[in-house]
């Protein structure tokens, strides 16, 4: 049960936003290939364009498969209403201009995955938006960061690679006391493990390439809109002055609890262009109907894998979210802390290449949450350009392994990564 | 627009349109812990089909200031200065729920206001589980969880939305977790009144239920629609969040019930 559904989630991802009343009865949800809809006459279409009633115009702007993919990941969720895009950074992006104008300021976390960073410290810059990148678990820094033109606090659930589980409880009371609301990229730990919105954050945003879609088959971003915030508190104009482009609308005003989703789909949707095709969404669809059966098998096959990785010789450490847990980890995590673990491996920079050529059945290639298992060496790969102190300073050691751990057998993923681990062995001398 | 009505400021959604007086006057009423988004799909066709839209937030609720009304017989004399603050003579009045109670006490306290009037998803009494009072009197937040439970339909409880993306319940709770839900719901449980009223209405009236409404029983609905003398019009398959939950259906009924009685004004 979420704040959207009595139902429960295993439920919510197999039913929610639709049901079978098309001509045919089609049971699973149909792909709408299509651009645009036809209107029923001009009345109607008038009527759609003026936001008198609800429905679809343009699949850029909407699209009834993505929307039922919308509906159920807000369910999941607990939010009011959600948008798909076109992909996760997307969906950063279009959060991050619904809310800040030139002038505007960004709290970051300093652990986030490095695009965001540099979408942060780069590209968002050069548009007048800064951001300062602190370590958001600590409780002086974060009050001090936030400024009168503070507009977000950003930060992810669990951080990629770093893997650090920021303290939203504790963010958030902060940030909403100043007036600021807590965004947070879920992607690490999908709904299934952890809700953001009830440890008090106010938006969430997902890469649904990732976990929720599961297969690794269709890229795509979902932001989910709390309800949570009060817009109305004098520090968001862009919510509550009138907005030109549709007759002077006043976001908040008009729409409350989904005023920031409203207001992506008037404006972000139409002036990025970055939505999500309705394939994508069947294809995402079919992973978040099993999402909860599946995040149970990765955190377990997870939990043994780094057991197991503990106890080889090879190994020189493991880090997971759960090893060393701070306390708000168990609180925010009761059902496990994600799927992804790193470790250190003999033979540093040579070892790790020489593990990542070695095994078969991990797939070696820069992405996570896949059905399989993903294994990455940043060392020779992602970070390979870098010198070691510069490695050490983005928190990246020239041994660390990254792995996504995958649904097979653990007895078979044990087995190839034992193979690697005679090679680092070897490799090391 | 913004209005000040007994001292307190009080939030007025007009449909997207400047008021303008001069035109035929809708006035919308929420239920309790509601506010003028429960009407945010009726009201902008209204504005911008040759109405003039009046949604208040009531006294207390959302971007209104003020106290919320302790018993429904207080709304009748707010509702005719509000008309009065607003410029309006007389109004179409519709009412969800409570907000058709407070719409009988400004046909008691003000008859001549009312153009015609129309109850949406209510009964002339509404009788509240004194355990939902208490929990409201804790926290309207877990009281809105307990009415989202029951006051949506079926259609809502699986998530569809006729907004793209948007997830009925969940709205509803958002603003009733911040609005007083207790006074509103002891003001219902208080009234005993509105069968009386409702029955002696000289007015268009109108009334639109909902086929599986458990917060006002279809049976309850039926029995006003009775007393008023007025064939219902009845949506299949729905809770009593209707505004929220079937809003082109709910419109639509609005219409055929208001349109010709502003066409035969007009006409006269």
């Amino acid at each position: 049960m979420t704040n959207s559904s009595y139902l429960k989630p295993a439920t919510i991802a197999l039913h929610t936003g639709y049901r079978p009343e098309s001509d045919y009865g089609s049971r699973a949800v149909p792909i709408y290939q299509t651009t645009s809809y036809a209107f029923d006459s001009v009345n109607q279409a008038s009527s759609l364009f003026n936001v008198e009633q609800g429905g679809h115009i343009y699949s850029r702007i909407s699209n009834p498969t993505v929307a039922v993919l919308e509906q159920r990941l807000a369910a999941l969720e607990g939010g009011s209403g959600a948008i798909c895009t076109a992909s996760g950074m997307s969906a950063l992006f279009a959060t991050f201009i619904t809310l800040c104008s030139a002038g505007d300021h960004i709290v970051s976390s300093e652990q986030i995955y490095g695009s965001t960073a540099t979408t942060l410290r780069h590209t968002l810059k050069r548009f007048g938006v800064t951001t300062d990148f602190i370590n958001v678990n600590d409780p002086v820094a974060l009050k001090n960061a936030i400024k009168p033109n503070t507009k977000i606090v950003f930060c992810e659930s669990i951080s990629n690679p770093g893997m650090q589980v920021s303290n939203l409880p504790q963010i958030s009371e902060i940030a909403n006391k100043l007036g600021v609301p807590v965004i947070v990229d879920a992607t690490f730990a999908t709904p299934s493990l952890n809700r953001p919105l009830e440890h008090g954050a106010n938006i969430v945003v997902h890469s649904v390439t990732k976990w929720i879609g599961g297969h690794g088959a269709a890229i795509g971003g979902c932001i989910i809109d709390g309800g949570n915030f009060d817009w109305g508190n004098g520090r968001f104009p862009e919510m509550t002055e009138p907005y030109a482009p549709f007759h002077g609308m006043k976001f908040w005003e008009e729409f409350g609890p989904t005023a920031f989703v409203m207001k992506i789909r008037s404006e972000a949707m139409r002036d990025l262009g970055a939505a999500l095709s309705p394939h994508n969404a069947f294809l995402i669809l079919q992973g978040v109907e099993t999402l909860e059966l599946r995040m149970q098998k990765h955190v377990a096959n997870t939990v043994a894998l780094r057991e197991w990785l503990a106890e080889q010789d090879g190994v020189t450490w493991v880090r997971h979210p759960e090893i060393d847990a701070e306390p708000h980890i168990a609180q925010m995590f009761p059902k496990g802390a994600g799927s992804m673990l790193c470790f250190g491996v003999i033979g540093g920079r040579a070892g790790g290449a020489a593990f990542i050529n070695t095994v078969s059945l991990a797939s070696h290639l820069a992405n996570v949450g896949d059905s399989r298992t993903l294994v990455l060496h940043p060392g020779s790969t992602t970070h390979s350009r870098l010198t070691k102190d510069a490695m050490e300073a983005a928190g990246i050691s020239e041994d660390l392994i990254r792995v996504s751990v995958g649904l097979e057998d653990i007895k078979d993923i044990q087995a190839d990564f034992a193979k690697g681990l005679k090679a680092a062995k070897r490799a090391a001398g | 627009m913004d209005l000040t009505i007994n001292k307190a400021p009080v939030y007025v959604a007009t449909g997207g349109k400047d008021f303008n007086s001069d035109l035929p006057t809708v006035l919308f009423l929420h239920g309790s812990g509601g506010d003028h988004r429960t009407w945010a799909l009726q009201t902008r066709w209204f504005a911008y089909h040759g109405y003039s839209v009046l949604a208040p937030d009531l006294p207390g609720h959302s971007l209104s200031g003020g106290e919320a009304f302790v018993s429904i017989e207080e709304s009748g004399p707010w509702l005719s200065n509000f008309l009065k603050a607003a410029g309006v003579k007389a109004a179409h009045v519709v009412g969800h729920s409570q907000g058709f109670l407070s719409a009988l006490e400004l046909a008691k306290a003000a008859p001549e206001k009312l153009l015609s009037l129309t109850a949406v998803g209510t009964a002339a009494a509404i009788p509240v589980n004194q355990a939902l009072i208490d929990t409201a009197k804790a926290s309207s937040a877990k009281a809105a969880h307990m009415m989202c439970n029951w006051g949506f339909g079926p259609g809502a409880h699986m998530g569809i939305s006729s907004v793209p993306g948007m997830q009925p319940i969940a709205i509803s709770r958002a603003i009733m977790s911040r609005n007083p839900l207790a006074a509103d719901l002891q003001a219902c449980a208080d009234y005993k009144v509105g069968a009386e009223i409702a029955a002696s209405l000289d007015i268009p009236s109108h009334c639109i239920l909902a086929s599986a409404d458990k917060m006002t029983p279809i049976k309850s609905g039926l029995a006003l629609a009775e007393s008023m003398g007025v064939t219902p019009t009845i949506i299949e398959g729905y809770g009593h969040m209707l505004p929220l939950e079937a809003p082109k259906k709910t419109l639509a009924a609005l219409r055929a019930f208001i349109e010709p009685v502003q066409s035969k004004r007009a006409a006269a």
